[in-house]
């Protein structure tokens, strides 16, 4: 990853496709291309189905299997048997498991690929097992819990020669594409400034979605019959259960566990901006925060990513923020047109870009469409779908494409690292992308990675 | 304030304290021509000013300290035990509960300090400014800019002498970056940044359910003052009524005016003509966690227009390339000027090498005796001290339009819009609901 040739891969990747999908002389081609021309494993023919296991089924995790309801879904995991109950019943003929070494173990012969739909502390350990054994994945976005899980499920993915796709769909939509040609038009001439926001944790005017800014509780619950606590802590460090605090779905607030605001949406959100300006690895990270500790992410943030010129393309800020913050409305923004509570900004040369559409409105209208150039996607899952029948590699693949953009999320999480506070006011965190650390603060790379429990290193 | 002397509760203490003691202050009344309508009265540099201070427990004890010099003769607070150590402090000074009886009683008073809470600052500051004693209130102004702009208007034509307790605005950092500024170190400046990373007290958070009883010896309806009623909790006083709409203005109308002062004065400005708001939510009984505040200010005299933002609870602006690797970009509080030929980071130009390069500005401005030094000698016939209401109204209604922005912050992102606007006619043009936010409703029993 972070090679050169990354940038013509994304573009070009898509032009084959367009020559690969939807007419009929691809679909000849589908019967002369051989399914071994991408190496070892994705041996299913593109008339047959692949046989899907899908692992942490409850959430997300049963979305996906939705989408992929065409394939055969021949085996389902989930630590909680109770919370993934009604997946269960959906596919009455998979068969089930609680633990996924257990299941790849048992299924190994029949598995093709893997839909990890667990919280984030659990993807690269179930996604790089199944990737060793040559299954292709489909991995929930943050592609990992730390930058350097991804940099492995980027690696594990190329060595073993297996398809994989991210859970960011975005990246398969129409917007990403006319956001890209009308940049790449030159439409608002050299890109130099991004802002991208969400209010993640907050869900509307005063709720969250999850809690961050909380500290650990006391006490303990009981666990549930239905739930396998060891197998959901999993690497990381054993603690106490407590009714509702971990899961379902609020694991994403917890250091141990989840990945914060950033994490949840960053992969989506920032997963355009990578497209559309080539982003390789940054120069630099910072950021601010609310009062944040070692337990929980902060109620809000802003973090600040300075990225190298590439080729002919203008060094870029790009600044993040979460918990409601914003940037500032821009004054091409008409008024009564909503500055929304999760957006894109970009800021060029000549003239802004914001929700996919030029600023001000009568700047589009006049711009009309860009020239189509990127082939448009059978969908996302059908990608994936398609790359593990022998087809091109996903638009969100890990060694291409999302095992940088993950990285460089999760990087964000670091400069947000409460022990570092003191000494990140001094200082940005500079990134050295060739040795794979951060050059000026030697304490902050141990967070680029984590300790794992006993059993579960990687 | 209330013209009507009605409390709710008979003030028995306060008449016994009247009763008891007060021999100095009994005979001060025999000597001191009072002018009550005809405003304050010539007090020669020489004399000592009689000095009142309303809300005493907390910051109020450390405005008296710097006015000690003076003679206190009066303290007046809600809450005894708050107040027990002032008390202790100043034995000579009569003590009161109610500033209205103070006011009403005590005829030696030549100025007020007032420390209350900020919902209860105008009501305190007009009933002393109308009876013709100079006023120190400490910031903000007042909790809305309604009642800030009656303040100013009341002061002006009382003819006191005033002063807000943004006491940074008398430093010599101040002074500086007016003068690096005017001399052009850093151009014309189109940007500016200032934040805290406060809250201390807690904030959103929803109303306590539970009612503990009153302390003794506090007076709860008192300290409620002119706010809507509701049961006393140890949420509110003391201290933590910051967070409270209903009682304080935020981080930002605790420390914008402290701010904010520097940077309106460096760069002559007046009213905003748009403020836009984000935050980490608000409800309607508190303030946000966090947030961030952006003002657009008009084109002054040869100045071009002008971006503030303020941000509080954590959040600061991006680190400026121009800080050298290894100095502090101080999350506790600061401001960042961005000019066309360079940033001042607080009073000092970036980078270091530019600072030593450029040296100090021309000195052009007097230098401050002391923040509370100014005042007394306002008092006392000399130059109006430097956060006088003149100064220091129109900085307050500033600061307090942010929380209106902030609190109109759902309505303002459904409509798509940023509020706009008008500074002299005091309203909203773009959105009219805001206008609740700029004039609060009293309680039956308190007018202004």
């Amino acid at each position: 990853m972070g090679k050169k040739t990354r940038r013509n891969e994304v573009s070009d990747g898509k032009l084959s496709r367009r020559d690969f999908m939807g007419a009929a002389a691809a679909v000849a081609a589908f019967t002369v291309v051989p399914r071994s021309v991408l190496g070892g494993s994705g041996q299913t023919p593109p008339s047959e189905k692949i046989n899907i296991a899908g692992v942490g089924v409850g959430g997300q995790g049963g979305a996906d299997l939705r989408e992929l309801s065409s394939q055969n879904i021949v085996a389902l995991c989930d630590v909680d048997w109770r919370h993934a109950s009604a997946c269960f019943k959906r596919y009455p003929n998979a068969r089930q498991y609680k633990d996924f070494r257990e299941m790849l173990d048992k299924e190994d012969k029949n598995i093709d690929g893997v839909v990890v739909g667990t919280p984030d502390h659990l993807h690269a350990p179930v996604s790089i097992a199944a990737m060793k054994r040559g299954k292709h994945v489909y991995c929930e976005k943050p592609l990992t819990h730390t930058v350097r899980e991804a940099r492995l499920m980027a690696e594990t993915a190329r060595e073993h020669k297996v398809a994989t796709q991210m859970g960011n769909q975005g990246q398969a939509g129409e917007e990403v594409r006319l956001l890209c040609e009308t940049i790449w038009d030159g439409a608002i001439g050299q890109v130099h400034e991004v802002h991208v926001w969400t209010d993640r944790p907050l869900n509307g005017i005063n709720k969250v979605y999850w809690p961050q800014g909380v500290d650990r509780p006391k006490g303990e619950d009981p666990i549930p019959d239905s739930l396998n606590w060891d197998l959901w802590v999993g690497p990381a460090p054993m603690r106490p259960y407590v009714n509702r605090v971990y899961n379902p779905f609020v694991w994403r607030g917890w250091w141990d566990f989840g990945t914060g605001a950033l994490g949840d949406i960053g992969c989506h959100s920032l997963d355009p901006v990578f497209r559309v300006l080539k982003l390789g690895y940054p120069t630099s990270v910072e950021a601010c925060c609310t009062l944040v500790n070692d337990e929980t992410y902060p109620v809000a943030s802003r973090v600040t990513y300075e990225f190298p010129a590439r080729g002919d393309l203008a060094p870029v800020t790009l600044h993040w923020y979460d918990g409601g913050m914003k940037p500032p409305r821009p004054p091409e923004l008409e008024d009564g047109r909503r500055w929304d509570t999760n957006g894109a900004l970009y800021i060029g040369e000549k003239g802004k870009m914001y929700g996919g559409r030029l600023l001000p409105e009568s700047r589009q209208k006049e711009y009309g469409k860009p020239p189509q150039k990127l082939e448009r996607s059978p969908g996302h899952y059908m990608e994936w779908v398609i790359a593990c029948k022998g087809g091109k590699p996903a638009g969100s693949n890990f060694p291409d494409h999302a095992g940088l953009l993950a990285q460089v999320v999760l990087m964000g999480n670091i400069a947000i690292r409460p022990a570092l506070k003191d000494k990140l006011l001094g200082t940005k965190l500079l990134w050295d992308a060739k040795e794979f650390k951060f050059t000026n603060m030697p304490e902050a790379n141990q967070y680029l990675t984590k300790e794992y429990r006993e059993g579960w290193s990687l | 304030m209330g013209k009507q002397k009605q409390v709710n509760k008979p003030d028995v203490w306060i008449s016994r304290r009247d009763f008891m003691g007060a021999a100095a202050a009994a005979a001060a009344l025999t000597i001191v021509p009072r002018h009550v309508l005809g405003g304050p009265r010539n007090i020669p540099p020489s004399e000592k000013l009689n000095i009142a201070g309303v809300g005493i427990g907390g910051r109020g004890a450390g405005d008296l300290d710097e006015v000690s010099g003076e003679n206190i003769v009066a303290l007046c607070d809600v809450d005894d035990k708050y107040a027990a150590n002032t008390f202790k402090h100043y034995p000579n000074a009569a003590k009161y509960r109610d500033f209205r009886v103070m006011l009403d009683k005590q005829k030696n008073i030549d100025a007020v300090i007032v420390a209350t809470p900020d919902h209860t600052h105008a009501v305190v500051a007009m009933a002393a400014i109308e009876m013709g004693k100079h006023v120190y209130c400490e910031k903000p102004l007042a909790h809305s800019i309604y009642e800030v702009r009656r303040l100013t208007e009341a002061a002006r034509q009382a003819k006191v002498a005033t002063q807000l307790g943004n006491q940074g605005q008398a430093s010599e950092g101040t002074r500086l970056v007016c003068e690096f500024i005017w001399d052009g170190a850093i151009g014309p400046v189109r940007e500016v940044h200032s934040w805290c990373n406060r809250p201390i007290s807690p904030r959103g958070i929803e109303r306590p359910k539970d009612t503990p009883p009153v302390p003794e010896g506090l007076d709860w309806d008192l300290w409620l003052g002119p706010a809507p009623q509701r049961p006393y909790h140890p949420s509110y006083h003391p201290f933590s009524w910051r967070g409270w709409w209903d009682f304080g203005s935020g981080v930002l109308g605790d420390i914008g005016c402290h701010q904010f002062v520097g940077i309106f004065r460096a760069l002559k400005l007046g009213y905003p003509t748009s403020v836009e708001a984000c935050s980490s939510g608000v409800n309607p009984e508190t303030a946000p966690l966090a947030s961030i505040v952006r003002y657009d200010f008009p084109a002054r005299e040869s100045m071009p227009a002008l971006k503030l933002t303020w941000y509080d609870g954590g959040l600061m602006p991006a680190r400026p390339q121009e800080l050298e690797d290894g100095l502090r970009f101080g999350d506790a509080d600061d401001n960042l000027f961005v000019g066309d030929k360079g940033k001042i980071l607080g009073h000092r130009l970036l980078p270091e090498a530019r600072s030593t390069e450029y040296g100090k500005p021309p000195k052009v401005l007097p230098r401050s005796p002391g923040h509370h030094k100014e005042w007394i000698a306002a008092c006392k016939g000399g130059e109006p001290a430097g956060s006088n209401f003149d100064v220091a109204g129109p900085l307050t209604e500033v600061v307090l339009l942010g929380n209106v922005a902030l609190r109109m912050g759902q309505q303002l992102y459904e409509k798509g819009l940023k509020l706009y606007y008008d500074g002299p006619g005091m309203k909203v043009t773009n959105l009219p609901e805001a206008n609740k936010y700029i004039r609060s409703e009293y309680r039956e029993g308190w007018t202004l």
